[in-house]
Order: structure tokens, then sequence, then C-alpha cells
């Protein structure tokens, strides 16, 4: 039974591609219950392909068309991709059924169901940037990525999101096209596609002193075309507009799982393409970690200075993306492992942040931070969920959010020499998300003169399921983080 | 039987502050009646508690490294009585208080989560366990600060928060340090840094330093200091008397834990770490001292007082000696008796006479003769006029710090502290003086006016307590040294 599960990867790609087809074809309501089954669907199998992971303690290789090794195209997973896939299906369901309420309001009524196409191929391409052994395939599935993702931004159609489209657009075709440009130079140099083929060849050019401007150029293009794709200062800038004006589902998927993609693609470059040793010992490591720190400040200064909220979270995740890149760029072992626990809990609790600004806004009929005083009396449910995600962002114990900053600090001792800095940024960063979290809750918590209607449960079912899930996930997650360390610990070690 | 008294005496209060958010549309009189059963039965199991021995908990771990337990010392216990005793008083108090204005139900509410976290704070076995609690009093005494909601209170409760978070998140920066260069995290006597900790002493003696003024941004510490004026004056009566007298002490027994029982005394006697410690505690005393002596507002005098008598016991545990360390934990029993007392009676100042400033508080002796009576008894206490009980806690410290053998500061010490008592007996006696003897100008009010029973018995009994903690100091003090024993 559990021999089979190795097909599972395949499956659910095919399936989400199938999926993506049919919406085409349906009506908008059987578009959204068809979308949801597939999310939980693919839910459901990456846990399979976990399982079988975990049951074979290796990473599989999975030919497809049974062509043999350097030729055909391959999967390859063991612990982490599966698992990363099954929190992106979870994260993206529930970004789904907790933006409902906007989604009727911003969809127009004749492309319901486009929508939920671009939610398949979303996630298609996160599936395969998840699961893929072969670079080529990884760049098809960025691009499929990048229009699917301004899909969901432009969807909701007012003046801003269409210019934030466009600025996405560009932002993110330089990105790919930089990616492509790295494939190429190392095809070119290599005459390999496949990962693993990959690995050996720059293995055994990088011991002979071969090639080396090639290579370097070829590592610094990719990763700088990712580090791009998903928001690394300096190349932050299409995050607020794209992120604060989408609709709060959009939103949560785009910050929460779209620009996780590229990362944790990123990650398995590291590991299966570039191979620690090069990627480390050329110091492409050290640019992401100045880049990942400057990212980090640059990120929650513009976030404190910000009025706007939805542009405040943003701005967060701006700052997040770039503890993402420290992490990797700080310690192969250690600080990789933060950085992909980091991946998880932003992953977890941006949507939340997004769905729950998202009622919030709409209780105080308005975006900016002034305006929403007293929104939480309205709506008591997204008032407390704002606040969890806000602590979690901040790092107060007993959410996941600690645990990151934790297994950051742990990192940091890995590299002596940047241990102060590292530790310096860490506080700075945590006092600034304190300071911008707390003025926005303390906001909705303030109480106003004027009563208007207070939202009861009833009215937002979708959304209080939805972030109540994303709460637990954020919480137990937090509470009990052993597990799963040492899931990603394994992981890590078969990537 | 231990364990589950344990595990009660931090959930009860909790659990309590639950029923109270329950209860928000109820009357009053049955808000009132659940407040005060909690905070009896609170104070009940921690009385059980001092005479029971020790015992532990394992609650959970976040990670192998990461667990959250409970247990129990002599330290605990102190706190533990410190913080039950003083939060009934206060509620008995704020029963009659409270009963103008309205959200009682909230504000008792936040009383008992308060006084939970602290309660778990005290019992904490690691350092983890205690930084959780410690930000949850952060999070959960804000409100207290917040009740009038008045732009006021937001701007206080803001400038609270932020300084707190600051300075935990400074403290976090030392528990991650820390973390890798001790054996445990779990608190022992002496300490439990690692043999190659010496290796990396600039390091540690840096974090351990910005870690102390971290936990010291509760206790009010130069130069974290700023908030707790603003925020404590803020609160109602009640509340202001809770935060000033105990919930403040949570950056003392952070900074207890930190030094005493994780890094240990040896590794930090003599160095700059010490020095710079006991300079900024000193000039935390003088300057609070004189800010309260300048300040026209009641309840912001005392607020003033606390930072400048608050840091007395840092001066006292940054001795590193006996002596000085027995002197500091005394004065954190006695400085939370005399300063609940002196903003109870501010409070009802408030209430009776409608008076917040000091300059506007003539002949109240003859409206409100027990109050001031229990005041004045109390500021001696406060200014250290044996047999009041300042004057034991104040004689160790002085004692402590002639014991250090630092240059300049062994003899500094002394003298600031006697300094600072000089400008205490200077803003808390001309109340006293213009209260009794209004002088000729002053009508006599036809009768006097005291507020009920509630109201003036708890400030009559801690006034008397403060007097009698002092006169029957003995016993206490000995057992303070046998606990302070192991650990310098």
């Amino acid at each position: 039974m559990i021999a089979f599960f190795v097909n599972f990867p395949l499956f659910s790609i095919v399936l989400c591609l199938l999926c993506a087809v049919l919406c085409a074809l349906l009506k908008g309501k059987a578009a959204r219950i068809v979308s949801l089954s597939l999310c939980g669907v693919v839910a459901v199998l990456a846990f399979c392909v976990l399982v079988y992971g975990l049951q074979t303690g290796a990473a599989t290789e999975y030919p497809m068309g049974h062509y043999p090794h350097p030729w055909g195209n391959e999967l390859r997973f063991g612990i982490a991709e599966p698992l990363v896939a099954l929190v992106f299906a979870v994260v993206m369901l529930l970004c789904l059924i907790g933006g409902k309420q906007q989604l009727d309001v911003d969809l127009e009524p004749g492309k319901r169901n486009l929508y939920y196409v671009m939610c398949d191929l979303v996630l298609v391409s996160l599936l395969a940037l998840a699961y893929t052994n072969d670079v080529f395939t990884g760049y098809v599935f960025i691009e499929i990525c990048t229009i699917a993702s301004c899909g969901l931004l432009m969807i909701r159609q007012i003046g801003r999101t269409t210019l934030a489209a466009t600025r996405y657009m560009i932002f993110s075709l330089i990105g790919s096209g930089l990616f492509l440009l790295g494939v190429i130079l190392l095809y070119g140099v290599t005459g390999q596609l496949l990962m693993p083929s990959l690995k050996a060849a720059i293995a055994a050019l990088w011991e002979g002193g071969q090639y080396r401007t090639a290579l370097l150029s070829a590592m610094t293009l990719m990763t700088v075309g990712l580090a791009i794709k998903s928001g690394l200062f300096p190349f932050h800038l299409w995050m607020p507009d794209t992120y604060a004006y989408s609709t709060p589902a959009s939103a949560g998927i785009l910050s929460g799982l779209v620009s996780k993609g590229y990362s944790f693609l990123l990650i398995k470059l590291v590991f299966g393409v570039f191979g620690t040793d090069v990627f480390y010992g050329s110091g492409v490591s050290n640019v992401l970690y100045v880049f990942g720190a400057l990212g980090i400040i640059v990120g929650s200064i513009s976030a404190a200075r910000e009025k706007d909220v939805f542009r405040m979270i943003a701005f967060s995740s701006a700052a997040q993306i770039g503890y993402l890149y420290f992490g990797i760029g700080l310690t192969p072992a250690l600080g990789m492992l933060a950085a992909i626990f980091h991946l998880l809990t932003h992953a977890v609790t941006k949507p939340l942040l997004f769905l729950a600004a998202g009622q919030l806004g709409e209780a105080a009929g308005g975006r900016l931070r002034h305006t929403w005083r007293g929104a939480a009396h309205r709506n008591r449910t997204a008032g407390l969920m704002f606040s969890l995600g806000a602590f979690s962002m901040i790092g107060i114990p007993l959410t996941m959010g600690f645990v990151s900053k934790y297994r950051f600090a742990l990192a940091a001792f890995e590299r002596p020499t940047l241990l102060v800095v590292t530790l310096i940024v860490l506080a700075v960063s945590t006092v600034l998300n304190a300071m911008y979290f707390m003025r926005v809750i303390i906001g909705i918590y303030t109480p106003v003169p004027e009563r208007r209607t207070r939202m009861t449960l009833r009215e937002q079912r979708p959304f209080a399921v939805s972030s109540l899930l994303l709460a637990l996930l954020n919480l137990s997650a937090g509470v009990a983080a052993q597990p799963l360390v040492l899931l990603l610990e394994r992981g890590l070690s078969l990537l | 039987m231990n364990q589950v008294l344990l595990l009660s005496i931090v959930l009860l209060p909790l659990l309590g502050g639950v029923l109270l958010a329950l209860m928000r549309r109820a009357e009053k009189r049955a808000a009132d009646t659940a407040f005060l059963s909690v905070l009896a039965l609170e104070a009940a199991a921690v009385t059980a508690y001092l005479c029971l021995p020790d015992a532990t908990v394992r609650l959970f771990s976040m990670t192998d490294a990461l667990t959250v337990s409970l247990a129990s010392d002599g330290i605990s216990r102190v706190f533990l009585a410190v913080g039950a005793y003083g939060f009934l008083l206060s509620g008995v108090y704020a029963t009659r208080y409270m009963a103008r204005g309205e959200r009682q139900a909230s504000f008792y509410g936040w009383m008992l989560f308060s006084l939970g976290a602290l309660c778990g704070m005290d019992l904490s076995q690691n350092l983890i366990t205690m930084y959780l609690f410690f930000e949850a009093a952060t999070l959960l005494s804000m409100p207290l600060v917040l009740h009038d909601r008045t732009e006021e209170s937001i701007r206080a409760a803001l400038k609270y928060l932020f300084y707190s978070i600051a300075g935990a998140f400074l403290a976090l920066l030392a528990i991650f340090v820390l973390g890798r260069f001790t054996t445990t995290l779990d608190f022992a006597a002496g300490g439990t840094l690692t043999a190659d900790a010496a290796a990396h002493r600039t390091l540690l003696e840096i974090v351990v330093f910005l870690g102390v003024i971290g936990f010291g941004a509760k206790a009010g510490l130069y130069p974290l200091h700023g908030w707790l004026p603003t925020a404590h004056p803020v609160a109602p009566a009640p509340a202001s008397a809770a935060l000033s007298g105990i919930i403040a002490k949570a950056g003392v027994l952070a900074i207890l834990r930190l030094v005493f029982y994780i890094v240990g005394a040896d590794f930090l006697r003599g160095t700059w770490v010490q020095i710079a410690w006991m300079s900024l505690a000193l000039l935390t005393v003088f300057m609070g001292s004189m800010m309260a002596y300048r300040e026209d507002l009641f309840k912001k005098r005392l607020a003033y007082s606390s930072v400048s008598q608050i840091s007395y016991v840092l001066v006292g545990l940054f001795t590193l000696t006996p002596s000085g360390v027995t002197g500091g934990i005394l004065h954190v029993i006695f400085h939370a008796c005399i300063k609940i007392c002196l903003f109870l009676v501010a409070g009802s100042v408030i209430v009776n006479l409608e008076k917040t400033r000091v300059s506007d508080l003539v002949g109240v002796g003859k409206q409100m003769p027990i109050t001031l009576f229990s005041f004045t008894i109390a500021s001696l206490g406060l200014i250290g006029i044996p047999p009041a009980s300042g004057f034991v806690s104040k004689w160790y410290l002085a004692l402590g710090a002639l014991d250090t053998g630092i240059p300049v500061l062994n003899w500094l010490v002394p003298i600031v502290l006697l300094v600072s008592a000089l400008l205490t007996a200077g803003y808390l006696l001309p109340i006293t003086i213009r209260g009794f003897f209004p002088g000729k100008d002053f009508s006599a009010p036809p009768k006097t006016d005291e507020g009920t029973a509630v109201m003036w018995l708890p400030i009559a009994i801690l006034g008397a307590a403060s007097l009698l903690l002092g006169v029957c100091s003995g016993p206490l003090v000995d057992w303070i040294f046998t606990l302070v024993a192991p650990l310098v």
C-alpha cells in the first residue's frame, strides 16, 4: 500500500492541471468547490508522500516516462518536500475559505471560475517547485506561477491593482529571466539539466578550477532571480501594493505561499545543484546574508513608517523574506533549518494576518491606521486573530514566531564571526516589529463612543473557521515545536 | 498534592480572570464576590504553600531545550506571599474604589490575569518559563493602565508596552546567548555556566549586562525607567498600587534569577558589569528621589518614589554580598507593603476629597485621620527611621555595599542612600505636616470622611504591617540570610 504512495507527487501535479482545465469550463460556484476539494486532496496526497518519505527514510527519485537518467524528467522527494507541499495546500485551502466574503464582492460574477483556474495553477506550480528534480522544469513552473499570481492579483479590478500587477509582472519577469540565464549558463558549461547530474558536474568543475566565472555567474544569476521573485531587499518594492490592494485571499496566497515556493526552490538548489561546499565557499551566501539583514531592517522601518495597515503588513513580509535569506546565507545546517522553519512560520502566519486585516478593514471602513480605532470591538474574532498573528510575528513565546527566532539565534552560534551582527539584527527587528504591530493592536482595541453594528460569529463563519485553524496550527507548532524541528532536520539531510 | 497546589496557585487567578471576563454583564456585587473569593482562595493557597515542602511540575516542552516547568524555592515563597497578600488588600480596596466607575468586571479580570502571570513568574523553574510569564505579565497588566481609555492612558500604555517589550527582547538576547554557554537554563544557585564560558567572558559580560538592563525596564532601572512615572499613576489607584508595589518587582525577580541562578555571582564579582550596574542603580535612586521631590501630582510623586525605591533593591542585589542581597529582598517586602499603602491613600484622597495635587492637600488629617496616620507610619518606614521596616532593609543594604570592597562605590552607596532618605522625608512628610497642622486659615470640615471600612482598613493594616515588620524583623532577616547564603 505504502509503496504506491510513490506515485502521489505526480498524481497531485496532474490532478491540479486537470482541475485547472475543468474550472475553466465550470460556473463560479462549481469551480470553487472543485478547487477547494483539490486543495484538500492535494494535502492528503502530500501527507501520504510524507508518510512514504518517513517510512523509507531516504529521498526518492521518480523518473517520468521511463527515460533513463540523463535524459528524462524527474521528481525527487524526501521529507521536506512533501511537508512543504502539505503546508502549502492546507494554507491555500484556508485562504480560499477565509477570504470568501471579500471574494464574493471582489470577483466579477462572470469571471469567478477564472479565479479558481489561477488558484489551481498556482498550486500546481508550487507543487512542481517543491517536487521537481530538473532545473528547467523549475523554470517553466516559475513562469506559470508568475502568470497565475498576476491573475490572482488582477482579479480585483481597481486601478491600483492594475498598476501593482504591472509592477509585479516586470519584477517577476526580470527575476525569471535572470533565472533562465543562469540555467542556460549551467547547461552550456555542464550539458546537464537534472539536479543530481548538475551537482556532480559542478562539483567536478569547481574542484578542477574550471569555468569559475561561468559557474559563479550562473549561481549568482539564479540566486538573484529567485530572490527578486520572492521580494528580497532591494527588490521588495513591488510587494506593498501587490499584497495590500489584492483581495485578502490572494494576499494570503501571494505573501504566504508564492514567495515561499521560490525560496524553497533556492534551498533545494543550494543542496541539490550548487552543493553546500560550493555555495558557501563561493561567497554568494554572504551576499544573501547581507541583503537579508538589510531587508529585515529596511522592511521593518518601512513598516513602522506606514500608515496604511495593509501596506504595513506587506512591508513586514519584506522583512520576513529578509529573515529567510538571512538564515540561508548564515550557515548550511542550523541557518538553513531556521530559514525553512521560518518559511513555514510565515506561511502560516501571514495569511492569518491578511485575512483578519481584511475583516477588520471592513469593520473599520478604511485602510489607514487611525480609522481602525475600535475595529476589534466591532469584529471580535478578527481582532483576536489579528493580535495572535501579530504576536507570532513579534515572537512572543508559545507562538511559532518565537521558535523561529530561537532557531535563528541558535544558528548564530554556528558562525561566531557573525554572532554579534546576527544577534543585533534579530534584536532590532524584533523591537521594531513589536512597535508597529502593538500600535495597531492598541488602536483596534481602543473603544470609540459611536456604536456601529457588531459582526457576529455567524455572519463570518468561513473566516472564523479558517482563521481558527490557522491560529491552531501556529500555536500547536509553537507549543510543541520539537517534532516539527526533528522532521525538518531529517528533511534537510535528505535534500 | 504539592504539585496540585503549585499548579493551582498559577491557574486559580488565570481561571478567575476568565470567569470575570465572562461576567462582564453581571451586576457589580456578583463581580465583587467572584473577584474577592478568587483572591482569598489564592491567598489561602499561598499561605498553605509557605509551610509545605518544595515541588516541581513539568508542564510541556516547546523543544527539547525549551521546557516550561514550575518549581518552588525560598525566593519564590517570598515573592508569592508579597503578590498574593498585596493583591488581596488592593483587591478589597478596589471593590469600593471602583464603585463609581464602570467596567469593574473587566478591571478585576485583568488584575487577576496579572496576578496569575506574576505567580507563574515566581514559580518558574527555568529561564524560558520565566521569560514566558514575564512577557505575559507585561501584556496582561497593560489593560490596567489602559482602564480609563483616555488619550493620556492610551499614550501611557503604549509607552509602557514599548519599554517593556524592548526590555524583554534585550533580555531574550541574553537568554539566547546564555542558552549556548550554560549547561542548563534551569535555575541553580550559583549559576550553570559551562566550563568554556570563561573563554567568552567579554561577550557574556555584555549580553548579561544588557539582559539586566532589559529586565530592569520592568523595575524602572535607568535608562529604561521612563515609562514608570507615566504609566503607574494613570491606572486606577488599586492598580497603581499593584503595579508599583508588586508588578514592578517582577523585574527584580527576573534580575535576581538571571544574575544569581544562571550566571552566578562569582562570574560577575568585581567586573565592570557589577560596577556599571551599581552606578546605574545608584543614579536611579538619586534621580527618582529628586524627581519625586519636585513633583506636585500626588500619584506621580509616589511613582517617582517607586523608581527610586526599587533601585534600592537593585543596589542591594548588585553588591553581590550576603548582606546586600538580604537587604534587597527585605526591601522588596517592605517596599511592597509601604507603596501599596501610599497609593491606596492617594486613591482615598482622590475619591473622598477629589484632590490630586499635593499642594491642595491641606488639613487632610482633620478629614481622614486614620488614613493620614497610616500614611505617616508608612512614610516613616520608607524614609527608614528606626524601628520602622525601611530602616532594617537599608541597614543591610549599606552593610552589603561596604562589604563589596569596590573603591569609591563602597562608601558612595551609603551616602547616596542617606541623601535619598532625606529627599524621601522631604517629599512625604510635608503631606503629613500640612495634613495634621493646616494652619489658622483652615476651617475644619463638619465631619470626618474616610470612606467605608473597606477603604481605610486595608490602608491601616498595611501601615501597621510596615511598622511591625520592622519591629519584629529578626526571624525574617535570619530566614532570608539562609535563603541568600547559597547564592553569594
